[in-house]
Parts: C-alpha cells; structure tokens; sequence
C-alpha cells in the first residue's frame, strides 16, 4: 500500500525517535475518533483536549478523585476565578502533572504532550465554564503566550 | 555540514549515515543514559550494617521494593522496624493480577481479574535485566524461582498499519533484509574504493569478509534469495526429512520497502542495555517477590495504613496515618529515624516539615502515564497458529505492544496476553477511558495484527497507571534539567528523615532503582544513627 498515508506517517517519524523503552512513536490511526496522532491532536479543541487527556485524572465531570492523594477537582474550585492559575498549571505541570507547555521537541523527556497556546486557552476555557464553574471572561492564545513557559536549557530530548 | 555529494557514488559518509538511521536506537539510548535511564546498578554485596545503636528504631512509609527491602535489612542489622502501607498488599508496583483478584482504580471503577489459575499479567513492572544484581539478589535470598524473559522473539512480529497492507512482518525477515541490504550496499562501496582512503587495502577484504558473514550475502557480495539469507529470514518451505525435504528459500524484501515500512525501527529493540539477553521473569509473576518479601517481614508491616502527616522534631519523626478500613482516629508511629518512600505526587500533597530544598525537590518530577491491558483468550493461538512463543510484537498502533507470555507454553488451555503497553499521549487517551473501553479499544487494534482475537477473546483487566491509587502515576520522569537542579536534594537526608524509590534513582522506572536507592539510604542513615548512639 503506497498512498499518501503512509508519507504523513514518515513525515511525522523524526518526531517519535525519541521515545524510550517503546521502539514507537505512539501514533494513531487517522480515522479513529479515539485516538489521535501527534499531528491530529495540534487540531483538538478545549472540550477534546478536556476528554482525551485531563479527565484521566480530573475525572469525566472534574470531580476529582482521592487515594493515598488526591487529584484536585475543578468543579466549582474558586480558584479558577482567575484564569492564571489553571493555566500556569497546565504550562507548567504541578507535583506530578506533567506540563503541557514544554516546546514540541522537548516533550518526550518526560514523555508528556505539547499543547499550543491557543489549545490552552481552549482547554482553560473549557475548565472555567463547565463542571459548575461559570467564568464568562474567555482567554486568548495570546494572553497565554504572555506567561511563562517550560524550557530546559539542557540539550533536547535524542531523536 | 555540507550534505550535498551529487556525483559521488556512495560515500562512507552517506552509508554512515543510513546505517545510523537504524542507530536511532544506540543514539536514544545514549541520550537515555544521560538521563539516568538506563545503566549498570552499583549494587555489588549486599549492604553490611554493623553497631546498630541499641533501640535504635527506623519508621519505613511505603512496602514497596525500597521500603522492604530496606525493611529487611535494617531488621537483619538489629533495628525496630515498621513499615506502614496504603494497601491492604504489600509490593507496590512489584503487583501482578491473577484470578480472583480485585482492583478499584481512582474514580472507583472496579475490576475483577477472571483470568484461570495459573495465568496472571504483570501491571507494573515485567522483566528484571541480568545486571540488576540487587533485584536479582533478593530473589535468590528470598527463593522466589526465576524464568527468562524473552525481550526478542525472531518469530514475533514488526506491524505498521501503514505499510505491507497492514500485514504484519516477521522480526527475523526484518532484521536480516536490513541487514543484508546495508552489508551489500557496504561492500558495494568498498569495491569501488568509495571509503575515502579510511580503510586500508588489507582491512578492506576483512570488511568484505565481515558483511558477507553478517550480512548473509552470497558469493559476489549480493544479498539475495539463497540458502544463506533463508538461514537469517527463515525458508518459504522449510528444511525437513525424507522426499518432501528439499528447502525453498524466501524472497528477501526490497531494502526501499524496508526503509519506506519504518519497521526497522524495531530492529534494536533488543539492544540496549537494560534489554539485553538474558533477562528474567519471577515464575508465578512478579509479584512473587513482593510476596515473598511479606511473608519474611510479617508483622513489621501494617496495611491499609494512609499517611496524613509526617512531622520531625529533635528526637524522632511521627508518622500520622489513617486506618482506611474503620472510620476511627487518626493513628500514630513513630521512630527514630524515617526513610519515606512514599511516591513523590502523594507525598507532595503530605505535609512534612523538611526544608525547602527537599520539598523543591518532592514537587519537581512529573510522573509518566501508562497502559498495561491483560487479555485473556479461549486457547494459545499465538503458539498453536503462529508459533510465538514468548517475546513481543511491536506495532505503530495505539496498543503499541503484545506481550506474548514467557513461561506455559502449549499448554493446550487458555492464555494471557499483554494486550497493549503504552505511554504519552495515547496512554492518556486510554486513560479517560472507563476499563471496559480500554479493553475493547486493546482488542479491536490488536485484531488488526492476531485476527483471531476477537473469536477467542475471554476476558480482560486494565490498569491505568494515573488511576492508580497509590502512585498517581507510573513513574518518576525526571528532565535532564530537574535532575541537575533537584535530584541530589532529594537524595539527600534530612534532619531524621531520607527518601527512596526507583524516583531517587538513575535507573528510573525499573525495581532496581528502588532497592539501590533504599540501600544507599539505610547506610546513610546508619552512619547517622551510629553518631546520634555515641553522642548519647
């Protein structure tokens, strides 16, 4: 099978050689709705990036959940009134939660997700008018690229 | 770098290279080590701790490989040792789930494991390299029986849903027309005297003589259909007995197939260091060593014990911990000292008075998401179709792994597979799944490679490491640039109490970082407590 297909898939190889103990990159079929390919989820919006990714451990309705600790739940969380504070945690990670504003090309050191500016915004906003939460002030791409972002200095992760 | 040689024929530069396009797997591996992933484990004897302080005592949080193997030692050397543990078992990432056994993951799904007896999937961790001679160690003192495990099976398969229609290659036939088409090409340029001058004319007929013999190349240096390249690749009609013996060699696949497949990829799975034959498995599953560790430690460990507070002052530290089977007051432990190997998201979330340095470092380190599916099927036909026996089949599909099982091979009942073994951005992807989807979501695309799947499908049991109540996480990823900043700080001891876990190690992820870890930190402490004992 030649088609295009399968040139996306080299295309987006350089990408994956980083990852560690898998031989690859974790890339999915295109035409599944469940999964998404690096290149596919750069186009997820707040409530797809809320779906596949934050409710793994926020939970479907952002309840939270508790064990030997706990994950914070985002419903009703007051804090959200100012919408700095979830997304300098999504940026940057929090005790255990990964960042998800590493650039691109560092994200497999820690083996996370590199969401876009205007995908944060997306998914803060999702944050901050679902789950009980009603903040009507909407933030843009452009105020998240205001804030700071994770760099390492060190060398980028091997590909 | 200049790249562009349009007229030369092959050069060495050019051949490097390809061949480092395969390298990916040396070069990452590298990288990996600079990042404290891979690597020899220091352990060389076991610790020897000698004038323990009389009632010198030490509070260990956290029954995992670190705390008890610590626990062991420290009780050996003559301490009063407890240990207290969330769980109502001991082990902790050292787990594996048999038949019977039940699993509540955060957001309270349960699960019960319905797998026949005998058969089991390890969650956490599956496999233990010859070099981690402390894992190694403790199996021998403890007598847990070890079996290997195969991290290459020649007859496992190389998948991409993108390439050969979708239909999976053999690893052997992958391997050797890779190999062989390199060795051709090398030697190609090696009568054409295109090495630029950097090998001499005497090395140059070795060279030759290697790529024939590495490369199974014929006579004239061509990698093609023979009896010598179906020795790598394997027969399209194997050798056998009688008039029906005669061999039929098999087609070597073109080397731009191989290339445009990206499945060479796969090629070096077997490679690097912490993968290399041998490597082994405890008979019975992993978590025969947890296990066994409990019997010996007995009533040192108390379960089901949440802790909620640890505090230090002068003389000793206080664990403040919650029984999570009755609704009662909050309990207490206390020690002389504390080594605490608490997984680091649940333990930035206790409050500790330590200094900043070490609570810097506690919040520093994220930790990975990933995906263990056990699946169980009606009969072994990974063995009885396909003749896989042990190993794993790597794919580009989400479920990235099959793990097929090492040890009851044609047993001519059931089965269980790893059904898919996944990180990143897919495994968080499954995670927001309820298990039942997830083991659907594992069975639709592992179809894709073992049609048989879906006809002898029995039944399944996931875990989600982000689910996991007692780690938030799989394991510790540590950036370069944390390492550099926090990782000694995490090490090292404060006032009374030290940390350890595969988080304060350079071999994260793997068991042996947990028990290296705890050594280096009980013999810290020790020397401690041996000048604490002479000042008093």
């Amino acid at each position: 099978m030649r088609g295009l297909k399968r040139h996306a898939w080299l295309r987006g190889l350089p990408l994956l050689g980083g990852l560690a103990a898998t031989v690859w990159g974790a890339l999915a079929l295109a035409d599944d709705s469940l999964f998404t390919s690096t290149a596919a989820f750069s186009q997820a919006n707040g409530a797809v990036i809320y779906s596949h990714i934050c409710q793994g451990c926020h939970m479907p309705e952002g309840q939270g959940a508790v064990g030997a600790g706990y994950y914070p739940k985002l419903a009703g969380d007051r804090a959200l009134a100012s919408w700095q504070y979830p997304a300098l945690i999504v940026l940057g990670g929090r005790n255990g939660m990964p960042p998800f504003g590493l650039p691109a090309d560092q994200v497999q050191q820690t083996r996370t997700v590199h969401l876009s500016d205007a995908q944060i915004a997306e998914v803060v906003n999702y944050v901050r008018t679902h789950f009980g939460n009603h903040y009507r002030d909407r933030v843009s791409a452009r105020q998240i690229a205001g804030l700071p972002h994770p760099r390492y200095a060190g060398p980028a992760a091997a590909d | 770098m200049n790249n562009t040689e349009p007229s030369a024929p092959l050069t060495r530069r050019q051949l490097l290279r390809m061949i480092g396009v395969t390298a990916g797997g040396a070069a990452m591996y590298q990288a990996m080590n600079a990042l404290g992933f891979a690597g020899e484990s220091p352990f060389d004897a076991p610790i020897d701790l000698q004038g323990t302080p009389r009632g010198a005592s030490v509070l260990i949080l956290g029954a995992g490989m670190a705390g008890m193997s610590a626990a062991y030692e420290l009780r050996n050397a003559g301490y009063r040792v407890q240990v207290l543990e969330y769980n109502a078992r001991a082990g902790g990432r050292n787990w594996t789930l048999r038949g019977g056994d039940r699993y509540t993951e955060l957001g309270g799904d349960t699960q019960q494991c319905e797998f026949d007896a005998g058969l089991y999937i390890n969650p956490g961790p599956w496999r233990i390299p010859y070099h981690h001679r402390g894992m190694l160690h403790y199996c021998r003192v403890l007598r847990v029986g070890l079996e290997p495990f195969f991290q290459v099976n020649y007859n496992a398969y190389l998948h991409s849903s993108q390439a050969f229609g979708g239909k999976p290659r053999r690893y052997r036939e992958i391997k050797a027309d890779y190999q062989g088409h390199v060795a051709e090409l090398l030697a190609k340029a090696t009568h054409q005297d295109a090495l630029g001058g950097s090998v001499s004319q005497e090395d140059q007929e070795k060279l030759l003589e290697s790529l024939r013999r590495w490369g199974a190349l014929d006579e004239r240096y061509a990698y093609v259909a023979s009896e010598a390249s179906s020795d790598r690749r394997g027969f399209l009609k194997n050798p056998g007995g009688g008039l029906s013996a005669r061999p039929i060699p098999s087609q070597p696949i073109a080397l731009t197939d191989v290339l445009d497949s990206g499945l060479w990829q796969g090629i070096s799975a077997g490679d690097s260091f912490d993968m290399q034959t041998s490597l082994f498995q405890p008979i019975g599953g992993m978590g025969r060593i947890g296990e066994a560790f409990a019997r010996e430690l007995g009533p040192l460990i108390r379960y089901n014990a949440k802790v909620i507070d640890i505090h230090q002052d002068a003389d000793g530290v206080t664990a403040t911990y919650q029984d999570t089977q009755t609704a009662g007051a909050p309990l207490t432990a206390r020690a002389d000292w504390c080594l605490c190997t608490i997984p680091l998201p649940i333990l930035a979330e206790i409050p500790m008075n330590v200094g900043s340095a070490l609570s810097a470092a506690i919040e520093a380190v994220p930790y990975a998401s990933a995906i263990k599916v056990g699946l169980q099927f009606k009969r072994r036909f990974w063995e009885e179709d396909e003749h896989i026996y042990g190993g794993i089949t790597y794919t580009d599909l989400p479920i990235t792994n099959i793990g097929y099982p090492n040890t009851g091979y044609l047993s001519g009942g059931k089965g269980v597979l790893l059904g898919a073994y996944i990180w990143g951005l897919n495994a968080m992807e499954f995670t927001s799944m309820t298990p039942p989807q997830r083991i659907q979501k594992a069975l639709e695309y592992g179809a894709q490679i073992h049609p048989q799947y879906l006809k002898e499908f029995d039944n399944g049991v996931v875990v989600a490491w982000h689910r996991s109540p007692f780690t938030l996480g799989c394991y510790g990823m540590w950036s370069s640039e944390a390492r550099a900043k926090h990782y000694d700080d995490l090490c090292r001891i404060d006032g009374r109490i030290a940390l350890a876990g595969e988080h304060a190690s350079f071999l994260g992820g793997w068991q042996e970082g947990a028990v290296t870890s705890a050594m280096d930190a009980i013999g810290r402490l020790h020397q401690r407590a041996i000048a604490q004992g002479e000042k008093a």
